[in-house]
């Protein structure tokens, strides 16, 4: 369980997230929708401890991320590109992590099974393909085997035979009882994964609820989208 | 110690650490020969002034491994991978498996502290068997008072190339200034010329630990306590912004 509580983020001048709230619930996928800029990033960063709140509170399980004794195990994340060194193998990153976390050796051999890159493994991250990076990011999310998933823009940079693997994994996580929550800018996508949406803009707000009742009158979720970040965006001109 | 496992493995797999290694077992040995053979004659006609220094210059000079290692040890977690790539970097994933940053900085500047002890007690092997190989009878007596204080120094000098990295965050400039200093011209050096306060900098007093040089100021011990605050505050400062940067900043 993902709870936000009235976060807000300020860096200089700027105020990048006013005060947003929302949980992601375990046993449900929770797509966190914005445009760029929005302030997506940002509240996934905060709630795993990379940033700090100005004000509010982003808590897993009751608890900020700080506090949690083995975070692997309890939360896995991918967020920008592989998070690995590019002169690093994609075996020798995911040790590392495992070795961090008290994980077995051979727990990294089914991460790399899982996510198909048992044969990539040997090779250096700086020669994968933006794909095969997101992939290794995938396998060090996976590795700790949490209840909890935070995903920043996963499929960003997949083909589709891995969009598709990457849904399927998603629900079978959402299914088992565990939490995910992923951020998107692919509506398509996400409508086909999701089970519940939050949709920020400008860093508040806009829509929270489950798939249906975001879409609600609108025929898809683009629609919805576009006509609650935009309409936003002509009341801030 | 799990966390400190890790950053040892973190630091084994990664291939410019190998680069540091080389350096720091070959380098003090090589320097030292090349010291030794030009030295030879004036030591054998028992006219030599540098007769103390022999060898342990190799050793003063050869830091530049452990520098190598202290700034990678950080500067490897910020490299930003290309944008095609997805612009991610490392330090994101380090930070997402320890939650604690104190002890995530801990277990870093542990493992560059063993890695270092080791280096440098393989240079001492390396650079006393050339000079008596190469000067043979006529080689200095190591006491290992002072190659005690060269090992201290070595470690002092990658925790602080370690303490400056951690607040650039970007290996480039501590590098440049760090290996200049220590092979090139040495600032503090140049420095004690001008003023005696000069003495009281990090490497000029930590050179007290193991060099006899024909000025200095400080016993080995005070030059390496001088040493030792230096690294002290510099981790303290380290840590605390460490602990309350930003990833994203």
């Amino acid at each position: 369980m993902l709870t936000i509580n009235n976060l807000v983020k300020r860096r200089g001048a700027q105020e990048i997230l006013s005060g947003i709230s929302f949980t992601a619930r375990p046993g449900r996928v929770t797509g966190f929708l914005g445009p760029n800029g929005a302030g997506k990033s940002s509240t996934l960063r905060i709630l795993l401890g990379l940033d700090r709140a100005t004000s509010g509170s982003a808590l897993i399980d009751g608890k900020p991320f700080a506090e949690l004794l083995n975070p692997l195990t309890t939360v896995g994340a991918a967020l920008d590109g592989s998070g690995a060194h590019r002169m690093r193998t994609g075996r020798a990153h995911l040790r590392w992590l495992a070795r961090a976390a008290g994980l077995s050796r051979s727990r990294v051999e089914e991460v790399l099974d899982i996510t198909g890159l048992t044969n990539a493994a040997g090779r250096r991250v700086g020669s994968y393909s933006l794909g095969m990076g997101r992939r290794l990011g995938m396998a060090a999310a996976l590795l700790g085997d949490p209840e909890i998933l935070i995903l920043d823009e996963p499929v960003n940079g997949l083909d589709p035979e891995g969009i598709r693997w990457i849904r399927t994994l998603l629900r079978e996580r959402a299914a088992s009882g565990n939490t995910v929550l992923l951020s998107s800018h692919l509506m398509g996508e996400l409508s086909e994964t999701v089970d519940d949406v939050v949709i920020i803009h400008h860093g508040k707000v806009v829509a929270n609820g489950t798939l249906a009742e975001v879409i609600g009158n609108h025929s898809t979720l683009e629609k919805a989208f576009f006509a609650l970040t935009s309409e936003r965006a002509g009341e801030m001109v | 110690m799990r966390a400190f496992q890790a950053e040892l493995s973190k630091l084994l797999s990664l291939p410019g650490i190998w680069l540091a290694v080389l350096i720091g077992a070959v380098a003090p040995a090589f320097i030292a020969a090349l010291d030794s053979t030009a030295q030879k004659e004036d030591i054998i006609a028992g006219i030599s002034t540098r007769l103390s220094e022999v060898g342990y210059i190799g050793l003063a000079v050869g830091v530049q491994g452990v520098i190598i290692l202290g700034v990678l040890a950080v500067s490897s977690e910020y490299v930003t991978e290309s944008s095609e790539s997805g612009g991610g970097q490392q330090i994101t994933t380090s930070l997402t498996a320890v939650s604690s940053r104190l002890q995530l900085l801990l277990a870093k500047a542990g493992a560059v502290t063993v890695i270092s002890l080791l280096l440098c007690m393989v240079a001492i092997l390396t650079t006393v068997s050339t000079t008596q190989l190469i000067l043979g009878e006529y080689a200095p007596a190591f006491a290992w008072s002072k190659l005690t204080g060269a090992v201290c120094y070595w470690i002092f000098t990658a925790l602080l190339a370690f303490g400056i990295t951690v607040l650039t965050k970007n290996g480039v400039i501590p590098l440049t200034v760090l290996i200049m200093n220590s092979s090139v011209v040495s600032f503090s050096f140049l420095l004690s010329k001008v003023t005696t306060l000069a003495f009281y900098l990090p490497d000029r007093a930590g050179t007290d630990m193991f060099m006899i040089m024909s000025d200095r100021i400080h016993t080995p011990f005070t030059g390496g306590l001088i040493m030792f605050s230096w690294v002290a505050v510099l981790l303290i400062i380290a840590a605390m912004v460490f602990h309350r940067r930003d990833v994203a900043a």
